[in-house]
Parts: structure tokens; sequence; C-alpha cells
């Protein structure tokens, strides 16, 4: 690097760059006078002579730092060539530039578009929030918008710009209505979602994406020959589409069919990380242990070769510590509570993959629950408190002692129930709403605000079972914990030390209940939540079979419904007989939980 | 210690380490002295008196075995030294291996017939052996050494009591007062202590000595004191203003001493049986606390909602105040009560406080458990909650004394040798008629005694 250049990589005098004192540049009316040379690298830049338009841009800024169009052309090369550190520094800097709103809500919808590209998007949002302030008549910025909030969690505020978008482009469009679709796909809203979808495929017949989202509508509806047919035909048209044969290949897992999902994988060699995880996926359907880690362990190593991700606890470790402080017995007894609801939640809390979304689909079964999966989730509420109550989280809390603020908790209460209102959860013969939101083991504290008797239905699993079928999944976890077992495994311990924490300090309507036991008997456990939540109903015919129809909205879990069975229950055992180092580190680890949860007395 | 000196090693003499050892060791700085120990050790292994003092460092971290193990080794290189058995007698009693203890308490007083010490700690060991007559005779071996043994007395006193035989028990229960624990449980004044005698209304002061138990139990002899003395004032602690307010007869309770003052004579509460002369026989009926109706409705709403509905609602305190005595006796662990968590037919209430309480954090047991602690204010919560309550199981705590004045059914389960008020071999309890009694057959394991308790609910 030459010397004085920015760290950053744009190749700019760091004087220039990331150090300006931005209080120093010229007015945007001096740095138009280089418009004519901008506008000369700009056509460089489009006449694809990157090299010279780069020449001239870093000529431009280093006399005029903030001449918009050099800007625009040097984060466009520094973007090409996947210099993000650069391009994110260009990006943010163009998005700052004063001017008028038309070129404000450019420049920031623009960069909103890059982040979203690279799925960062919760950077994303407070430039797709200033391209839509700046121009709030223009579609692509509600566009945009929409995106960022559906991918953040936000699904209901993601829907309502994906409408405004529609509405101001006064006519139909495949993208936006696509994209309206998984938000809706999202909520469980699978009918809506399965329209919209056929009215987008008919004006962009060409969107895979679109033809992936409404296979997988398809598939939590429980219509699984018709999305079969649907990505068996998109596979003839697209057959080197690697997210369709991906998703054929789910399809083929969920339906037990291990031996054509390797098949349509092919040979491991050219596979990504999430092929290379299904392969493993493949492997344990069929028994072949060795076989399944070892694909499991290499899309792991490519994964963090890629990323560089490992377990990264310091920010769980951190707010876990704060909130134990905070959140004792002895604080909380003060503080006043919500008045009650227009429906009892039920929290459903476990680990990923300890069986929460088979007790919700089971639950959901039962006259008068209707499954709330993880919309919305409580930790939402714990990013609102501050601005409720200033200060920071938790210790705002306490502001709820001092005068109005103590109808705080009544009004998260009803920020909590606005949103299972708009997706149609809250219906009058709805008594139970579940909430398996995986945070919700960190919120505890604030959930007994809200709702003080809530029943919370813990399901447990046998430690090494959790850590062996989350390795295998390709879902992110916080902390990137899916990065190895040793990660999972910590993260393990983290949680139940949380809850432990929770329990010991408040008084909960709190029923642990294993997976072993349900899947075992799962009439006789679900009888048994019933009996602690205080619910007497007949179970439906055939409960097991887990097939009865339920009122959308649908959690995405439903795709995975199928006839309770225990075939997953204990499968670490044959694991740990087939390779005993397997669970060597984690060991240490999760032994002392083993024991505390008692799968040690079942000879486990 | 002697040995070559090394560049940057401070070598000091013997007996200069041994004193060192021995004062961080009284003075409670245990890392520092378990260091100092360690570093003799591993120059002298074999000295029987630097083991000694290494093994009161190791006992009272903690590390019994490795205390017994180090204090073994030293009496065996020093068989005729009476400390060491002395020592090692109070270490066995502290890890239930009460033969070893009685072996070594004997041989301590064979040893050095004429120390008092070693005559009260075996008079301990036959205590908790509850061989009763033993322990009242060796005590009085100890007093007849040092007559003013306040230790010595008191335990002679509680092997009285638990015989049954309380009217000479109560004879020489003022002992306690002169138990370095006991300090600043009575006022600093000029008045003399009450004699029974009739006195004017408002002139005599009841002080709540003791543990809120103790307090809870005695406080039945109030209105017996009262007519003798009417209008007494009351002094304790806040925690039991609400209760004692139930107690008729009372001129007026108070927190601090300053707004007690105006009293001619004063009084313990622990006092008042000796004065009543109560025996077995004559004391005076449980039933004198109950809830306040407001809070009973409000727990019982509660409760309907907390808890499932359709089973045996069972109370559970599992562990006392951890610097009590003998809490190490008395206090269990949640998990000890499994045999209770394994019925389908039970939802288990804890009423439990303090840091204990992050115990039912760890509780995965089958029965459905709620964790009411946290949202129990005072005894008067407790007291309503258990109005709503099959049963209650608690070990001997002031809880069990609430549940037992309001007659609420209890399972009280019991060490071996207990509390004197528990007297011997009886299920029941003249005290307290609700309360059920449920004895280790052997000292220090319980899981028996909770089988029991599971089986009967």
């Amino acid at each position: 690097m030459k010397e004085g250049l920015c760290p950053c990589g744009s190749l700019l005098r760091a004087a220039r760059c990331c150090a300006a004192d931005q209080a120093q540049w010229p007015s945007q009316e001096a740095a138009a006078l280089l418009d004519d040379k901008a506008a000369e690298a700009t056509k460089l830049f489009n006449e694809k002579k990157h090299g010279e338009a780069e020449t001239l841009a870093l000529t431009i800024l280093d006399a005029v730092p903030n001449q918009r169009a050099a800007l625009r052309v040097l984060f466009e090369i520094r973007n090409a060539q996947k210099r993000i550190k650069a391009a994110d520094a260009l990006g943010i800097r163009l998005a700052g530039l004063p001017g008028t709103a038309a070129l404000r809500a450019l420049a920031n919808g623009q960069f909103a578009q890059y982040l979203v590209a690279q799925g960062r998007h919760t950077e994303a949002l407070p430039f797709a929030a200033a391209a839509v302030k700046a121009a709030p008549r223009a579609a692509q910025g509600h566009h945009v918008l929409g995106v960022v909030f559906t991918e953040t969690g936000a699904v209901l505020a993601g829907e309502r710009h994906y409408r405004q978008a529609l509405a101001l482009l006064r006519r139909e469009d495949g993208m936006v209505l696509g994209n309206l679709a998984w938000n809706l796909k999202l909520q469980g809203r699978l009918s809506e979602a399965e329209a919209l979808y056929a009215r987008a495929l008919a004006l962009r017949p060409d969107n895979t994406r679109g033809t992936g989202g409404l296979a997988q509508v398809l598939f939590i509806k429980g219509e699984r020959g018709r999305a079969d047919a649907l990505l068996d035909e998109a596979l003839t048209r697209w057959p080197q589409d690697r997210m369709l044969r991906l998703l054929k290949v789910m399809a083929d897992l969920a339906c037990q069919r291990p031996g054509e999902a390797l098949e349509r994988l092919g040979p491991p060699e050219a596979q990504m990380p999430p092929e290379l995880l299904a392969r493993g996926r493949a492997f344990m359907q069929l028994g072949q242990m060795q076989e399944a880690i070892s694909a499991i362990a290499t899309a792991r190593t490519i994964q963090r070769e890629r990323t560089g991700h490992t377990y990264q606890p310091e920010a769980l470790l951190g707010q876990s510590e704060r909130d134990k402080a905070y959140f004792t017995g002895d604080r909380l007894r003060p503080l006043p509570r919500a008045a009650a609801g227009g429906f009892t939640p039920v929290f459903l809390l476990g680990f990923p993959r300890a069986g929460s979304s088979l007790l919700e689909q089971l639950l959901a079964q039962i006259p008068g629950f209707a499954p709330g999966d993880e919309a919305a989730p409580v930790a939402a509420l714990a990013k609102a408190a501050p601005g409720l109550l200033g200060g920071d989280y938790p210790e705002c809390l306490d502001e709820m002692l001092v005068g109005e603020a103590a109808y705080a908790p009544d009004r998260l209460r009803e920020m909590y129930e606005t949103p299972r209102r708009a997706m149609g959860l809250v219906r009058p013969e709805v008594r139970f709403i579940t909430d398996r939101a995986s945070s919700n083991i960190w919120h505890l504290g604030l959930i007994k605000l809200l709702y003080p008797e809530a029943p919370v239905i813990h399901v447990l699993r046998h430690p090494y079972d959790l850590v062996l079928s989350n390795i295998v999944q390709d879902r992110k976890l916080e902390g990137n914990a899916q990065a190895g077992l040793p990660g999972l495994a910590r993260y393990f311990a983290l949680q139940a030390e949380m809850i432990r924490h929770y329990r010991g300090q408040l008084t909960l309507r709190y029923l642990p209940v294993r997976y072993e036991d349900l899947v075992a008997d799962p009439e006789a456990a679900v009888r048994r939540v019933l009996a602690f939540i205080g619910v007497e109903v007949a179970l439906p015919p055939d409960f097991p079979a887990n097939a009865t129809r339920v009122a959308e909205p649908l959690p995405a879990h439903f795709a995975g419904r199928e006839a309770v069975h225990a075939r997953a229950a204990w499968r670490f055992k044959p694991y740990r007989a087939a390779l005993p180092n397997l669970f060597t580190e984690v060991a240490p680890l999760l032994d002392p939980w083993v024991r505390e949860l008692g799968y040690e007395e079942q000879g486990a | 210690m002697s040995g070559t000196a090394h560049p940057g090693k401070v070598v000091m003499p013997l007996a200069e380490a041994l004193e060192k050892l021995a004062k961080l060791e009284q003075a409670n700085k245990l890392d520092e002295a378990d260091d100092l120990a360690t570093r003799m050790l591993a120059a002298m292994p074999e000295h029987p008196h630097i083991l000694q003092l290494a093994g009161i460092v190791s006992y009272r971290s903690g590390r019994v075995a490795e205390a017994i193990e180090r204090m073994e080794k030293s009496e065996a290189l020093s068989p005729t030294a009476a400390l060491y058995p002395r020592n090692i007698c109070e270490v066995y009693r502290g890890a239930g291996r009460l033969d070893d203890a009685l072996r070594a308490g004997q041989r301590a007083t064979q040893l050095a017939p004429a120390d008092a010490r070693s005559h009260f700690n075996l008079a301990l060991i036959h205590y908790e052996r509850l061989e009763l007559d033993d322990a009242v005779r060796v005590a009085d071996q100890a007093i007849a050494l040092d007559p003013d043994f306040a230790e010595a007395h008191f335990e002679k006193v509680e092997a009285l009591l638990l015989s049954g035989r309380l009217r000479e028990g109560w004879e020489s229960y003022e002992w306690r007062f002169k138990l370095k624990q006991a300090e600043g449980m009575l006022p600093k004044t000029e008045k003399p202590q009450w004699d029974g005698q009739a006195m004017e209304p408002g002139k005599l002061l009841i002080i709540g000595d003791q543990g809120f138990g103790d307090c809870i139990q005695f406080a039945r002899f109030i209105p017996w004191a009262a007519l003798l003395a009417p209008q007494p004032v009351v002094a304790c602690s806040g925690e039991l203003l609400p209760l004692l307010s139930q107690i008729p007869g009372i001129g007026k309770i108070v927190t601090r001493w300053d707004d007690a003052a105006g009293y001619e004579a004063y009084i313990p509460l622990s006092g008042l049986p000796r004065l009543a002369g109560a025996t077995v026989e004559n004391i005076p009926p449980s039933g004198y606390l109950s809830p306040k109706p407001e809070l009973v409705a409000q727990w019982g709403e509660k409760l309907e909602r907390l808890a499932p509905r359709g089973k045996k609602r069972v109370a559970l305190v599992w562990a006392g105040r951890p610097t009590h005595k003998n809490d190490k006796k008395r206090s269990l662990k949640l998990s000890q009560f499994a045999p209770l968590f394994t019925r389908d037919d039970v939802v288990v209430l804890t009423v439990q406080k303090g840091d204990q309480i992050a115990q039912a954090g760890g509780y995965y047991g089958h029965a459905p458990l709620v964790n009411l602690g946290p949202e129990i204010e005072d005894f008067l919560d407790t007291m309503a909650i258990l109005k709503h309550v099959d049963r209650l199981v608690t070990i001997d705590t002031s809880v069990a004394h609430v549940a037992g004045a309001s007659n609420v059914p209890t399972s009280i389960v019991l060490p071996y040798a207990p509390d004197w008020r528990w007297l011997l071999s009886r299920e029941d309890t003249p005290w307290y008629p609700s309360l059920r009694l449920y004895r280790q057959t052997t000292p220090y394991r319980w899981d028996d005694v909770i089988q029991r308790v599971a089986a009967d609910l």
C-alpha cells in the first residue's frame, strides 16, 4: 500500500477518504464544477473501461472527495472488485451526501440494495428507510424496505411496504408479487401466498425463486404431490439450478427418500456446504454414520474457511450476565405487571431441534390452540423497551416503578398482541397461541412482566441428540453456534444456565416435557401438557398421525409435518458406539447437564 | 523449617512457621493458610503438628476427606498428643462418622482427663448418637472441670430437654445467653429479669430472642405472661411483627430498643416456658396464628392459575438459614426430595426463601413444581399459601413453626439427633398437633426418610 492510502482499500489517500474532515469538504455547488470530468469517468465506466474510469475518478476525488458521480464510479468499481470495506466506505459516503430528495433517495436506495445483495439486511435498514423518507412515492424504495423488513423478521412491516410498492406501481409486478408471496408464506398465510405466486409466475415465468417459494408453500400446506411435481417440472426447465435442486433434495429427505436425495445431489466434490449437509442427512437416514459425519464435517470446515465464522459467544455472554444481574426475584417483585390480554400465550421453550415444533404441531390440532411459531417475538419488545422507557435494556424496566410508566407492561403486551391480530392468529375460537421463538429463552424476565402466569412449556431433549441434530442443519444459530459441536455444546450450556437462573428467580408456570416422552407416547405427553395448562378436551381421532387439518396461518415447520415417530430419539447412542470419539470434546460440557436434566437416571 | 537456603527463598524457623500457620487459620485467612500448609508439608510431610494444622485448614476449607487423612496421619505419628483426637473428634462428627468420633472423643478424654473441652466434645458426640444420659454425664464432667463453661451447660440443657426432662432443662436454659452467639440478644439494662410476679400494665418487656422458629413456638406463652403483667411490650424483628401482633394480650410491639423504653423488668420469650413451668403435658395449644383472609383469597386465585388442577398440592421447604449452627444436619438439597417428584398425583409448591431458592432452577422432576418463593413477601404470604395446600413437607425451620402454629398438616423431616423441641422417638409433637415427624434412622441419611414422607402423602 502506498503511504497515506486509506486502509479501507479505496486507493484514495486517507485524508481524502475515511480520515477526511467532512466539514472541510467543498460545497456541492463547488463539487459540481467537476461534473463534466465526472461524467467522463461515468462514460468510461459504462463503456467498461474500468482502469481509465478508476484513474479519473481517483483524480477527481483527490481534489474533491465529495464529487457525487466520481464517488459513484469508484463505489461501483470497488464493489465489482469485491473490495467490500472500500465499497462500504464509499457507499456510506454517497448516501450521506446532501442533495435533492431524489438524489438522496437514489443513493440510499442503491446502497441498501448493495447490502441486501450481500444478505446484510439489518445494516440495510437505515438506508432503505432513508430512501423511503426522501421519496415516499417511489415504489422501488418501498420494495427494498419490504425486503429488508421481511428478511429481518418484521414480516408485517414488510408486507405493508410491499403492498405500498404495488399500489404506487399501479400495475402487477412479478418481482414484488413474488416477494410479497414469500412474506405471506413466512406469516403462514399460505392460501394468499399461493394465489400471489400464481399471479407472480404468470407475469415472470422465469422466476426460479418464485417457483421454489411456491413449492415450499405447497409443502407446508401438506400438498406434497403438487410440490414434488412443480419442482420436477422446474428442474426439467432449469436442470442446473442449485436452489431448486436443493429444495427437491429437501423434499426427498422430508419424504424419507435418502437414496434419491443422494443421487440428485451428485458427487460431493462439487457440493456447497448446504448440499453437503443435506448429504449428511441423507446418510443419517440410511444409517451410514461414518459417511454422514464425514459429509457434515466437510461442510462445516468449508463454512469456517470461507467465512471465518467460529462460535462467538461474547455478545451472548455479555447480555446473559446483564440479564442475570437484573432479573432477580427481589428486583422484579415490585415491578408492575400487565393486565390480562386478549388471549393466553403458551411459550414453548427449547434448544433448537428439541422438538418444540412437533409440540406446536400437536397442540395446533387441539381446539382453542393456534400455532404462533416464531413471529413477532418478545425479543423485539426488549428492543422497543428503551424507546418506551428511556435508558438501556433491561435496566430501563426500573422506570416502570415511576408514574405513568407503570402502564408500560400493558403497552408492551399490546405490542406483542397487535401483530398476532394482524396475522389472523387471534380469532374467536382461539384461546391459546403458542410462541416458540427461540429467543424467548433469554427473555423470560420480560415475559414474566407481560404475561405473569402464562404457561411455559420447556421441551427437553438429550443434550447429545441436540448437538448431533443441530450440526447437520443448515441453519444459522446465535453466535454462529452451528459452526461445530463444541460451539453447540457451549451454546447449549449458556442457554441452560439462563433458564436455570430464571426458574430460580421467578415464579413461572413452567413444565418440562421430554422429547423422548413426546415421541414415545404423544397422547400421554400432550394430555399432561393440556392438564398443566388447564384444558380439558378430547384429542382428535388418530392424534399421533399428526394430520388433523389446522387453520391458517401455518408456520413453515408444518412442511416437515409427519406422523409422530421415535426414530430420532436417542440417536446419539449408535453414533457414540460407532464413532467413540465423536462426543469426546463436548462430554465435559454436556455431561453435567445430562445429569441435571435427569437423563442419567434414564440409563443414558 | 530447616534445609539448604536457596536464592530468593525465605527460610523460617519451624516454630515460627507453625505459629504463623495457626494464626492465619484463626484469622480465617484460609487461602494463605492453605498455601503455607502446602509448602510446609512439601518440606516436612511427616511432621505431626504440621499435618494437624494442615488438616484443620483443609476441614475449614471444606475438604473433609483430605482433613481426615491428614489428621489421622498426624495422630498416628504422635499417638499421645491429646489435642489430636480432640480435634479429629469434631471433624469426624462433621463428616457424620459418629463411631470414629466417639472413639476419638473417648481417647481425647483418656489422654487429657482434666481438659474440659475434650469432655464437651465427647458430650456432643453422645448427643449426636442419642446417648443422652451419657451426654448429660460427660457434660457434667466438663462443667465440673470448668464451672463457667457455657457451651457445656447448654449441651447438657439440650440433652435434658430432648429427653423430655423439660423442667430440669429450663433451669439451666439461661446459660444460652452466655453463649458467644447470644451476644446482643438482650438489651443492655439495669432492669431485672422478670421473675413471674404480677406487674403493672405495660411494664414488662418480652424480648423475641433466638430464631424465628423459637419465637413463634414460644409466642403461645405470651397470653399467660399477660395475665400476670398485662399489656406487655414485645420487642422482635420486623419479620415477626405481623405474626406476633396476632397474639392476644400484647400491649404494643416494637422493633427497636428505643421504642421499648419505660419497662420495669424484661424476659426473653424463650424464658417464658421456665416461668410458666411448661412440661410435655401442659403446653398451651397451637392454632394461635392465622392468615389474613384477603391474602388467603389472593393466593387462592393465584394458585388456581399457577398450579395444575386435580393434583395434591404439596408445599416444600428444603433448606434453612445456612448460618444456623445445625444447618448442615437439618438442610437438604431439593434433589434429595426425589421420591416426591416421581408421583403423578402431586404438584410441588415450593415456599423456600433465601439463596437456596436457586435450586428450583435445576429441577426437572416429573411432578410440576411452582417456585413460589420469589413472590412471597413475608410469613403472612407463606401462611396464606399454606391454607391452600394439602400438606407442607419441610425441614426443621421457621416455616414448620408457622405451619404448626396455624394448624397446617405438615410432614417435618428431622435429623437423627434433632433439636431438643422435637423430643425423642415420637411421630407427633405436643407443640404442634398438625405436624407429623419423620426422623432419620441413621445419622445423615435422608433417602429412607423422604421415601416414607412420599409414601404417606
